[in-house]
């Protein structure tokens, strides 16, 4: 069957750069830490040459350090969790969607195979396309496709692709929308 | 997900679900990577040596903390240790169960924190060996190389588990351990 692929690669690609960068300045953050407590401690134990001030700033740098990694650490935890909703925000309107497409599918009665070339249609993809991913000729195409359009009562492709666009714009601002005469759904389908 | 037409079914998420965050990458490969070279390459004597160990001792601790404040799948919560679940999952492996975790599985959470555990034993044993007051202790320097011997015999099985449960999953586990998604199919059994 055919699948509906919209998932756009290059989104939330900035985020998960900054969550890298973030996670790459942590883990350097961290390790200057250990070295910092690595030394403190081997000079508060072993006694040494350094003076008391020198030892009290070392140990001042080092929670100064600790405290800054574990700012960051939270900061890349809510980052990660943000990006995981909006992923699923993401999926949710996609889901939608093929809602909102299925029931004009099947509000006009399309046949499964005149629902394949349709959302083939949706997709942007031309006749010849169309009809080397189905297997079929060209002509079984363009007959689907005018069978598509005339259960749709559109004119062709840019019309159809237009219902779709109206759905998607119009959203809840509806009625209570004060720009009454800006209303494309309504403007379109009356024109038609 | 909301697909009731036939028409809809069979869409692949073609990256997959982001399970490893980038913190946890960089930590793993930068480990495994220390290992490698403070393993096999460089002088044991020596300062290089001395520092990547810190390095390591750095990393494990921090990869410890992440696992209390880190995102859900690298939380301790995710894979708690359990070895009942572990014996549970060898058994529903051997009934062909190809269920999905997003985080480690039960038995590699076992290895996880088995790993983990043996590198910390290296690390302390080895800073002990360059102090005073453990200067020549025969039994931190053996310590030392048991735990480094118990580590290579783990590494053989975690590296040989993960290419196992790559073969019987179909999930691609190294790379998601690279890339931070695995290929899961999203309507397959998940845990
Ligand atoms: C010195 C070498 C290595 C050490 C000490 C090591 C240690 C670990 C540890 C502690 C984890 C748990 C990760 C976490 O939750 O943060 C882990 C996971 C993992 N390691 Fe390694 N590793 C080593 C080498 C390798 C190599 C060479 C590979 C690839 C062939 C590999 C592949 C993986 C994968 C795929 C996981 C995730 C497993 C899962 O999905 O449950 N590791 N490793």
């Amino acid at each position: 069957m055919i699948g509906w692929n919209t998932a756009n690669p290059r989104l939330g690609e900035r985020e998960a750069r900054r969550a890298a960068l973030m996670a790459l300045m942590i883990v350097v953050q961290a390790l200057c830490a250990v070295f910092f407590i690595g030394d403190v401690l081997l000079d508060a134990t072993e006694g040494s040459a350094d003076s008391r001030w020198h030892l009290a700033f070392e140990t001042v740098a080092a929670i100064v350090l600790c405290i800054g990694t574990l700012y960051f650490m939270v900061e890349l935890r809510r980052l990660w969790v943000r990006m995981a909703q909006v992923n699923a925000g993401l999926r949710a309107a996609r889901g939608e969607m093929f809602q909102v497409i299925d029931a004009f599918f099947a509000s006009w009665g399309l046949t499964p195979a005149e629902r394949d070339v349709a959302l083939l249609i949706l997709k942007g993809l031309d006749n010849e396309s169309i009809a080397q991913i189905r297997g079929t000729a060209a002509g079984t195409v363009r007959a689907q496709s005018a069978a598509i359009y005339a259960k749709a009562n559109v004119d062709g492709r840019a019309q159809l692709l237009s219902l779709f666009m109206e759905e998607l714009l119009a959203g809840d601002s509806g009625d209570s929308d004060p720009s009454e005469q800006f209303k494309p759904s309504v403007a379109a389908r009356s024109a038609r | 997900m909301a697909d009731q037409s036939s028409i809809f079914r069979g869409r692949s998420e073609p990256r997959g679900i982001r399970v490893w965050d980038p913190l946890v990458r960089i930590v793993h490969w930068g480990i495994a990577l220390s290992v490698l070279l403070n393993g096999s390459v460089n002088d044991p004597d020596g300062v290089v040596h001395e520092r990547i160990g810190y390095a390591v001792l750095g990393l494990v601790v921090l990869r410890l903390i992440w696992g209390f404040i880190g995102p859900s799948t690298a939380r301790f919560s995710a894979f708690p240790p359990n070895p009942v679940a572990a014996l549970r999952h060898l058994k529903a492996i051997l009934r062909g169960d190809t269920t999905v975790h997003l985080s480690h599985n039960p038995l590699g959470a076992l290895m996880a924190y088995n790993l983990w555990l043996t590198l910390l034993v290296i690390c302390v044993t080895g800073i002990m060996m360059g102090t005073i007051r453990f200067f020549g202790a025969d039994w931190v320097e053996e310590l030392h190389e048991a735990a480094f011997d118990w580590l290579m015999i783990s590494l053989v099985l975690h590296v040989g588990g993960v290419f196992l449960d790559q073969w019987r999953t179909g999930v691609r586990l190294v790379r998601a351990m690279v890339t931070g998604y695995k290929n899961v199919d999203r309507n397959g059994p998940l845990k």
